[in-house]
């Protein structure tokens, strides 16, 4: 009993699963859905905004959460109304193929009563009724018209099938086109490097800034070649917006350097299928820091700035020394050009570049989660503030020796790997091409009969439009017009 | 050169200004002089529109569609031309000028607030997918203005319509000559040449009703049928779909190119999509017996709607990747 409930439940479910109808309003509510997460801040991209969301207003904050609203494109019902989707179109699109495949293979049965149709007309021709149908195959295949015999003294034929083929085409591809963006999301992957101008970045999971987004599918298939970053540059126009960002690159695999290249935006490397990415770029000071002679801290450090878009904001970063006693931590700016900073112009260049820093002692609290570019400064006390040019070096109390060595640029990269891009790329055109002769061509019927008449034949001639009905009264009347030229008789 | 671009924008606004009157005038009186005149000084306006487009492109070393200013422009040019090169070859267009007019010195007056100074874009626009992306973006709003115009007027047009059928279903239906006082005061019936039918249309409030029809033309302030109107709504928009779907495709390979992905639900990503998916449906309400006519339609609305959210909202108060097209 209950399983006869739940099978006659699923029964209508298909059932309405197949209706084009159904298949539209999963759409529509896909886009909803999306409308959602271009509002409300999503928790991948902007999680700032959303912990901002909670502190402010933790009750709508707690809806939206429950909700999914916080991150719309992996939430489960924005995946079921996905998968809902392609069954649906699935459902709709294997019977109309069927139908059209079919249709392609059978003869045409002649309509039995042209009179009825919405187009009719007939009129005497020259000759026998055979001669006058072969006579309007000719003229109907010379004008594009499918023509199919219904015996000596008949024939149906039938243009715009175009239109059958090319709307099934593109709802295909766009079938296509949503299962693409599910294997290329599952069987890759996408990650972030930070590279400093001389070091090298290996494919691996481990050398990302975060661990990369990889696949369900995605196995651990990294490919483990080296990009080692030689040098990067960004290119200004007059008046100091960037031009172009240029990071050049070696790839290297197994200790050989397989090629030269470079990295811009807009012009991605590619290697063994993973493709790098310009997409950020900053400063990274060698700042050397001893502590009664023994060298704590020689390698490049990251700086960030708070707004990428402000050339005249200076760079900020931090050197967190947990092994002395009291803990110390130093908070550090970079003005990579002091003279434009204080001019109060774009720092473009590394030209005369200035460390500013302030120095703290006490609990550094790195039990907690921390920014490493930034000090958790409740049990820290400022001891000593002050500025270093380049190569200078300054002694703090308590045996702390810090030297500004060097400055060099860092380039940021996306890395990601999508297999699913050619298929992509394929069905988008597929979509394209399927879609114009889907709107813009109609299909339309026409029949013709001869019958036997005093000294000639008679021809009857009947037809109908499913698409652009008022045009077809005119290509119907120059068809005719075609076939009987004298004699016309149109039934209205 | 920037001067002489924005002298000739506001050439090009004030003449648009007056062929929209003149457009008005023939719809209000359908006297032909005026409507000659208007089209006249349309193709001027458009013409000055035309050098403020090209100058702009020149003093800014770059395609004239960098910015949101820059992108209602052309948006502006591109309706005005598509109404005046494609669509008025449709007698019925004609009368549709002061609408359209009216819509394009909106675009052109708001696209005002927007303005910058031409210059040069950040690397991430510099491809020449720039060309080719945009350029089918605005083709294609400029399609789906002129498609939102008539679908408005057809919204219209139809609720006069049922509204007479409803009138004259109530009465039994008079002869032709005593129509004029079997009917409320406000509509006419007539037989329409053009259409080659009677129609039975709204007239404008005219005299005070007292009795019959007062003398006069009797065709003022008509719009074509409501047929006509959809047939002008579904030709824009489907001549604007397929454009839309290659913007947004042309959008997605850019992005993948210069953002390592080619869809990642970005605001104007998702915008996007929704006008396509609601114009998707207005076009498949068409084919559907039971939602073609006034369903169709407001699914038409909602589409432009989005449409000019994406180019309003989404730039210049959503933040996203998109957002250093915002002004």
């Amino acid at each position: 009993m209950a399983t006869g409930t739940f099978s006659r439940g699923m029964l209508s479910v298909w059932r309405s699963l197949r209706s084009m109808r159904t298949a539209l309003i999963l759409l529509l509510l896909l886009g909803l859905g999306s409308v959602v997460g271009s509002l409300v801040p999503q928790a991948p991209n902007s999680p700032a905004r959303v912990a901002e969301l909670f502190a402010e207003r933790p009750l709508l904050a707690r809806i939206y959460d429950a909700l999914g609203f916080f991150d719309v494109y992996g939430s489960w019902w924005f995946t079921l109304l996905y998968v809902l989707l392609l069954i649906s179109l699935a459902a709709c699109l294997i019977p109309r193929t069927r139908g059209l495949i079919r249709g392609l293979g059978s003869r045409w049965q002649p309509a039995r009563d042209l009179e009825a149709l919405r187009h009719y007309a007939s009129g005497s021709v020259e000759g026998s009724p055979e001669e006058a149908v072969g006579r309007a195959r000719r003229a109907l295949r010379r004008r594009g018209w499918g023509v199919r015999s219904g015996g000596e003294t008949a024939l149906a034929a039938e243009k715009g099938l175009a239109r059958e083929v090319g709307s099934l085409a593109f709802h295909w591809a766009f079938f296509l086109l949503l299962l693409g963006v599910v294997y290329g999301k599952g069987f890759g992957f996408t990650g972030q490097a930070t590279v400093i101008e001389g070091d090298v970045f290996t494919e691996a999971h481990a050398s990302y800034d975060f661990p990369p987004r990889e696949g369900r599918f995605f196995g651990e298939r990294h490919q483990g070649f080296q990009v080692r970053v030689l040098d990067f540059e960004v290119a200004y126009r007059e008046g100091g917006l960037p031009r172009d960002f240029v990071s050049r690159v070696e790839v290297v695999e197994e200790g050989e350097v397989i090629r030269a290249d470079e990295i811009r935006v807009n012009d991605p490397l590619e290697h063994l299928g993973v493709k790098l990415y310009q997409s950020g770029y900053g400063w990274a000071p060698v700042v050397e820091v001893r502590h009664e002679g023994e060298l704590l801290v020689s390698d490049p450090l990251v700086f960030v700035t708070d707004d990428p878009n402000d050339p005249v904001r200076p760079w900020r970063g931090a050197i967190k020394l947990p092994g002395i006693s009291p803990q110390v931590g130093l908070e550090l700016q970079l003005l990579p050009d002091a003279a434009a900073f204080v001019a109060g112009m774009p720092m473009l260049e590394a030209d005369d570049p200035f460390l500013a820093y302030r120095a703290y002692r006490g609990d550094l609290r790195l039990t907690e989660a921390q920014s490493v570019f930034r000090l958790e400064k409740e049990l820290l006390e400022e001891y000593e503030s002050g500025g270093l040019a380049l190569g200078e070096t300054v002694e703090l109390p308590g045996g702390l020796e810090v030297t500004f060595r060097d400055v060099r640029q860092y380039t940021q990269l996306l890395v990601k790997r999508d297999p699913g891009i050619g298929l992509m790329l394929a069905t988008a055109l597929l979509v394209l091409v399927g879609l114009v002769p889907a709107l813009y061509s109609s299909r339309r019927r026409i029949w013709v009969r001869a019958v036997p008449e005093d000294g000639g034949t008679r021809l009857e001639i009947g037809g109908f439009a499913l698409q652009r009905k008022a045009a077809f009264d005119e290509e119907f009347d120059r068809l005719v017009r075609d076939l009987v030229p004298r004699g016309r008789v149109r039934v209205p | 050169m920037t001067e002489a671009s924005n002298t000739t924008f506001g050439v090009a606004l004030a003449l648009y200004l007056v062929a929209m009157v003149g457009y008005l005038h023939h719809f209000a009186y359908r006297r032909p002089t005026p409507l000659t005149l208007a089209r006249v000084v349309a193709y001027l306006a458009l013409a000055s529109h035309t050098v403020s487009v090209v100058l702009r492109g020149v003093a800014a070393g770059r395609v004239p569609w960098g910015n949101m200013y820059e992108y209602a422009s052309v948006v502006g040019l591109a309706v005005v031309a598509l109404y005046l090169v494609v669509a008025e070859r449709r007698v019925e267009a004609r009368r549709l000028g002061g609408f359209v007019l009216g819509a394009t010195v909106l675009i052109m007056a708001a696209s005002t607030m927007v303005y910058v100074e031409p210059g040069p874009l950040i690397p991430a626009l510099n491809s020449g997918w720039l060309r080719i992306h945009v350029l089918a973006a605005i083709l294609a709003s400029a399609l789906f203005t002129l498609g939102f115009v008539f679908t408005l007027l057809y919204l219209i047009q139809e609720r006069r319509e049922r509204r007479v059928e409803r009138a004259v279903a109530e009465r039994p239906a008079p002869a032709m000559a005593s129509v004029g006082s079997g009917l409320p005061h406000d509509l006419e019936v007539e037989s329409d040449p053009e259409e080659g039918r009677a129609t039975v249309t709204l007239g404008p409030e005219q005299g005070n009703g007292h009795g019959g029809m007062p003398e006069g033309p009797t065709r003022r302030g008509r719009l074509p049928g409501a047929a006509a109107l959809d047939d002008l709504a579904a030709k824009a928009i489907t001549f604007a779909f397929p454009i839309w779907t290659f913007a947004v495709i042309a959008g997605a390979i850019w992005a993948e190119q210069a953002w390592g992905r080619y869809w990642g639900w970005d605001p104007k990503e998702v915008w996007s999509f929704v006008t396509w998916v609601l114009f998707a449906g207005y076009l498949h309400a068409r084919a559907t017996q039971g939602w073609r006519g006034r369903r169709a339609a407001v699914l038409a609305v909602l589409g432009f709607a989005a449409l000019a959210f994406n180019l309003t909202v989404v730039n210049l108060v959503v933040s996203g990747l998109h957002s250093y097209a915002g002004v």
